[in-house]
C-alpha cells in the first residue's frame, strides 16, 4: 500500500499518534509476500469450486445447448477474462472492500453504485443458499452411500427435511465465517487436490464405461460439440453463456491478489493462468465424458432429465462409479464447504462498505472487536439467505435450477456496470499507453457489451413461462420473476436509503472521481 | 536497562480489552512505566480458502486505530502511552513479539471470557499466552476496568511453594515492589501443595514446619532494605484458602509458572490455576526463568 486513496475520512489528530503503517515488525506481518503460485492456484479452485459448480450448472446448460456444452464452457471464459481485467485495473488503482459498489459509485455515482453492490449482494446470497442446497443433497447421499440404504437419499427431497438442514449447514458456515475460522492452508491443498483428482476419476470411468458399452446412452463425440455457431438459436446461446458466467466465476481473484503474491510479478499471471487452464481441462473433459455416457436425452439418466438436471453428479455419481461414488460426494461436499467460505466474505464485505459510506445504516460497517471480520453483515447475509432459500424451497420444486439462472443474471448484471465503470474511471488515461488501451478501454468495454446483451436477453427470454425449469408464476418464467423481485426491491431499499440517509446520494461520503494518471 | 519499565497492553475493543487496559494504566502508574497499548491484528492470508482483500485490511487498520484512539482517550494524560498495530498469527504471538520489541516487563491481557454466572474462566488468548510466554503475564480480572488507576498497587503479594519457579517469583516481586513502592507480603502455600493422600496429621505437622521453613529462608534472601511481611495459606483447598485470605483493593499477586520444557505441559501449574479463578485481584503469573 504505497498510496492513500483521498476518499478514506481524513485521520484525526489522535489516529495518526498510532504506529504501524511503516514500522519493521509490521511489515511482516501485511500480506503482502503471503501467498505463494501454489497458494494462489488452491485459493482460485476452491473459489471456483469446480466440483461444485458442474454438479449444479452441467443440467441446465445442457438443456439450453444441448451437446455444445463445451463449446459454451469455452466462449464463456471470454467475457470472464476481459471484465476480469478490468477488475483488476480497479482493484489496483482503489483497493476497497466494497469493489464493485465503491467503483460504479467512483466512476458513475451513488444510484448505479448502489445498484452494482446490490447486484452483487444478490448474486452471492443467492448462490449462497444454492450452495447449501446442492450440499444438503449431497449430505444424504453420502449417509446413503455409507449406510448402503438408498431411501436416505430421498429424504433430501422432503422440503421440512431439507430446509431444515440447509439451515443448519448456513447457520455453520455463519459460525465459521464469523470467527474467521479458515481451512489451513495444507488442509486446503489437500482438498482441493482431492476434488481435482475426483473429477479426473468421474470423467475417466464414464468414458471406460462407454468404451466398455456400458454406457447408459453412449453418443458418439464430435467435433462440433466445441463449435459455438452449431447453437441452435441465439437466445440458448446467451442462455448457456450465462450459465457459463457462473461457472468461471470466482476465478478473478486470482488475478486480483496481485498486492500479495509472492514471487516475482508475474506470480498472479501465472497463477491465474494455471488455474483456468486446470479448470478448463477439467470442465471440458468432464462435459465430453458426461455428455458421451449419458447423452443429452430425457431418459432416466440423460442429461436433458428434468428431473436429474439441478443436480448432475448426485444423479450419475452412481450408475457411473459404483461403490465409489461415495468419492464424488465427498469431493462435491469439501468443494461446497470450502466455497460457502470464500463466498460468505464478498457480501459480508460490501454490506460493510455500504455501511461505512452510508449507503446502509451503520451497523452494517461494524467490525468484530474479536475476530475482525464484519459481524452484523455476515450475519444479515445468512439470515437473508436463509430465508430466500426456505421460501424458494416451497415455491419451486427446481428451485436449485431456477437460482442457478437468476444467478448467472445477477453476475452479468453487477460485473456489467464494473467493466463499464472501468472503462468511465479511466477515460481520461485511455490513450496514455497501449497497455491502457487494451487493459482499461478494449477490454472491460467489450466484456461489459457482452454481459450487458445476455443480461437483456436472459431477462426478456426468461418472461416465458417454459424458461429454465419450467415454474412460473402468473405465466411470468420464475427467473424472470426472481431477477425482478430482487432487482426492484433493490431499488425500493435504495428509495428508501435515500429517505433515511441522504448524505451518500448527495455525494457527500464518496465522490465521483476519474483516474488522472 | 535503560529508559523507564515498559507495559504492553494486549488490546481489544472490548470489555476484556478495557479490563487490561485499565489494570496495565494503574501498573503503569504505580511503577511510572510507559505503557505500550498494542493491538494485535490477523494476518490475512493464513488460511487457504479467502482470497487476501487489501481493501478490506485496509478498513479493518483504520477501524483499529479509530478503537485505539477511543482506547487512549479514557485514559489520563499523565501517563506515558504508545499505540501501536501489529500483524501476527495469533494474539498471543502478536503479543509475546511486541513485548520483546519493547524489552517489556510485562504483558497485561484480559483474563475474562464472559464467564457464566459472574464465575471467571481464563480465555483462550490469556491461557495461549500463558503456555507460550516467556515474559510475565498480568492478567486483569473482568471489572478491572472499574478500579480507577489513582488507586495504585498498594501492596504485592509473592505466592511461593516449593517447587521450583519460586525464586524467579521472588526476584520479580522484589522488583516490582520497589519500582511500585508497595510493601511485599510473602504467601505460602506449601501447606495445600503436599501430595494428597498423605496422612492428615503427619501432613498438617510437617507442611506448617515446612512452610515456616521456606518462609524464613525467602524472607532471608530478600535484597537489603527490603521488607516483607508473611502468610501461611491455610484451608483444605486452594479455593478455600485464597477466601479465607484478606486482600487489598489495589493488591496484585505474583505466582510462578511450572512451565516444563516437554512439550504439551501446561505453563500455568494447577495450583496457579486453581487461585486465578478464585482470586479477585489481577495476578501475574511469572515465568519460570525470567530474563534479567
Amino acid at each position: 500500500m504505497t498510496q492513500q486513496p483521498d476518499h478514506l475520512p481524513p485521520l484525526t489528530e489522535a489516529t495518526r499518534a498510532v504506529d504501524g503503517a511503516e514500522h519493521g515488525i509490521t511489515k511482516k506481518g501485511l500480506s503482502a509476500g503471503a501467498v505463494g503460485l501454489i497458494g494462489a492456484i488452491v485459493i482460485g479452485i476452491s473459489c471456483i469450486a469446480p466440483a461444485y459448480t458442474l454438479t449444479a450448472a452441467l443440467g441446465p446448460t445442457v438443456s439450453e445447448v444441448g451437446v455444445q456444452v463445451p463449446a459454451i464452457i469455452l466462449v464463456g471464459f471470454i467475457p470472464m477474462l476481459l471484465v476480469a481485467f478490468g477488475y483488476r485495473e480497479l482493484n489496483r488503482r482503489m483497493p476497497d472492500s466494497g469493489t464493485s459498489f465503491t467503483w460504479a459509485t467512483r466512476a458513475f455515482g451513488p444510484w448505479i453504485g448502489w445498484m452494482a453492490g446490490w447486484g452483487l449482494i444478490a448474486a452471492t446470497i443467492l448462490v449462497l443458499s444454492n450452495l447449501a442446497g446442492i450440499a444438503v443433497d449431497f449430505l444424504f447421499l453420502l449417509i446413503s452411500q455409507i449406510t448402503g440404504n438408498p431411501e436416505i437419499a430421498g429424504l433430501a427431497a422432503n422440503p421440512l427435511i431439507n430446509v431444515t438442514v440447509c439451515l443448519l449447514f448456513v447457520a455453520a458456515a455463519t459460525w465459521v465465517s464469523y470467527r474467521d475460522m479458515q481451512t489451513t492452508q495444507r488442509l486446503q491443498y489437500w482438498l482441493v487436490g482431492f476434488q481435482v483428482l475426483v473429477l479426473l476419476i468421474f470423467a475417466g470411468a464414464a468414458l471406460v464405461e462407454v468404451a466398455n458399452g456400458n454406457a447408459f446412452d453412449a453418443t458418439a463425440i464430435e467435433l462440433s460439440w466445441f463449435n459455438p455457431f452449431a447453437v441452435e438459436s441465439f437466445s440458448a446461446f446467451a442462455a448457456g453463456l450465462s450459465l457459463s458466467i457462473f461457472i468461471f466465476w470466482g476465478w478473478d481473484v486470482t488475478l486480483t491478489m496481485n498486492e500479495e503474491t509472492k514471487g516475482s510479478e508475474k506470480t498472479p499471471g501465472r497463477a491465474a493462468t494455471i488455474t483456468v487452464i486446470t479448470i478448463v481441462v477439467l470442465y471440458l473433459l468432464i462435459a465430453v465424458a458426461l455428455i458421451a455416457y449419458a447423452g443429452v436425452g430425457t431418459g432416466e439418466f440423460g442429461l436433458g432429465n428434468p428431473d436429474i438436471q439441478d443436480n448432475v453428479f448426485f444423479h450419475l455419481a452412481g450408475p457411473i462409479l459404483g461403490p465409489l461414488a461415495v468419492l464424488v460426494s465427498l469431493a462435491v461436499l469439501t468443494s461446497s464447504a470450502s466455497s460457502l467460505q470464500s463466498t460468505f466474505v464478498s457480501p459480508a464485505r460490501t454490506l460493510l462498505a455500504m455501511g461505512h459510506y452510508g449507503a446502509l445504516p451503520e451497523k452494517f460497517a461494524t467490525v468484530s472487536p474479536r475476530f475482525f471480520t464484519p459481524g452484523y453483515a455476515t450475519i444479515v447475509s445468512a439470515v437473508v439467505a436463509s430465508v430466500f432459500y426456505a421460501v424458494m424451497r416451497f415455491l419451486s420444486e427446481d428451485v436449485l435450477w431456477d437460482t442457478i439462472t437468476a444467478l448467472g443474471m445477477m453476475i452479468c448484471f453487477y460485473y456489467g456496470i464494473t467493466a463499464f465503470a472501468c472503462v468511465w474511471f479511466f477515460r481520461k488515461v485511455w490513450w496514455r499507453s497501449v497497455r491502457n488501451f487494451f487493459f482499461t478501454l478494449l477490454f472491460p468495454l467489450v466484456g461489459g457489451v457482452i454481459l450487458g446483451v445476455l443480461f437483456f436477453t436472459t431477462l426478456i427470454d426468461s418472461m416465458n413461462p417454459d424458461y429454465g425449469s419450467g415454474s412460473n408464476i402468473f405465466g411470468l418464467g420464475l427467473v424472470f420473476v426472481l431477477g425482478m423481485v430482487v432487482l426492484l426491491s433493490g431499488v425500493v431499499i435504495m428509495l428508501w436509503q435515500w429517505w433515511k440517509r441522504p448524505g451518500f446520494f448527495r455525494g457527500e461520503t464518496l465522490t465521483r472521481a476519474t483516474a488522472e494518471d | 536497562m535503560s529508559g523507564p519499565d515498559r507495559i504492553v497492553v494486549g488490546y481489544t475493543a472490548n470489555e476484556s480489552g478495557a479490563d487490561a487496559l485499565a489494570l496495565g494504566a494503574r501498573l503503569a502508574a504505580a511503577t511510572e512505566a510507559l505503557l505500550e497499548v498494542v493491538m494485535v491484528l490477523p494476518i490475512e492470508v493464513r488460511g487457504g480458502v479467502i482470497p487476501p482483500d487489501t481493501g478490506y485490511e485496509r478498513y479493518v487498520k483504520e477501524r483499529s486505530r479509530t478503537w485505539l484512539a477511543e482506547a487512549s482517550a479514557t485514559l489520563d494524560d499523565d501517563i506515558a502511552q504508545q499505540l501501536h498495530i501489529r500483524y501476527a498469527e495469533s494474539f498471543a504471538e502478536g503479543l509475546i513479539e511486541a513485548a520483546h520489541e519493547f524489552a517489556a516487563s510485562f504483558i497485561v491481557v484480559g483474563a475474562a471470557r464472559g464467564g457464566l454466572l459472574g464465575r471467571m474462566r481464563i480465555g483462550s488468548v490469556a491461557s495461549a499466552l500463558l503456555h507460550s510466554s516467556d515474559v510475565p503475564v498480568a492478567l486483569a480480572p473482568a471489572g478491572a476496568r472499574e478500579v480507577a488507576p489513582a488507586q495504585g498497587v498498594t501492596r504485592i503479594t509473592a505466592a511461593i511453594g516449593t517447587r521450583a519457579g519460586s525464586s524467579a517469583v521472588l526476584e520479580a516481586s522484589v522488583r516490582f515492589a520497589r519500582s511500585a513502592h508497595a510493601p511485599l507480603r510473602l504467601l505460602s502455600l506449601v501447606p495445600i501443595d503436599l501430595p494428597s493422600g498423605m496422612d492428615e496429621g503427619l501432613a498438617d505437622l510437617a507442611s506448617s514446619a515446612h512452610a515456616d521453613e521456606v518462609l524464613a529462608e525467602a524472607q532471608r534472601s530478600l535484597p537489603a532494605g527490603v521488607d516483607a511481611t508473611v502468610v501461611t495459606a491455610t484451608g483444605a483447598t486452594i479455593e478455600e484458602s485464597v477466601r479465607d485470605l484478606e486482600w487489598h483493593a489495589g493488591e496484585v499477586v505474583l505466582v510462578g509458572s511450572s512451565r516444563l520444557a516437554t512439550p504439551h505441559h501446561l505453563f500455568l501449574g494447577s495450583t496457579a490455576a486453581k487461585m486465578l479463578r478464585e482470586l479477585p485481584v489481577p495476578v501475574i503469573v511469572v515465568p519460570r526463568t525470567t530474563t534479567p
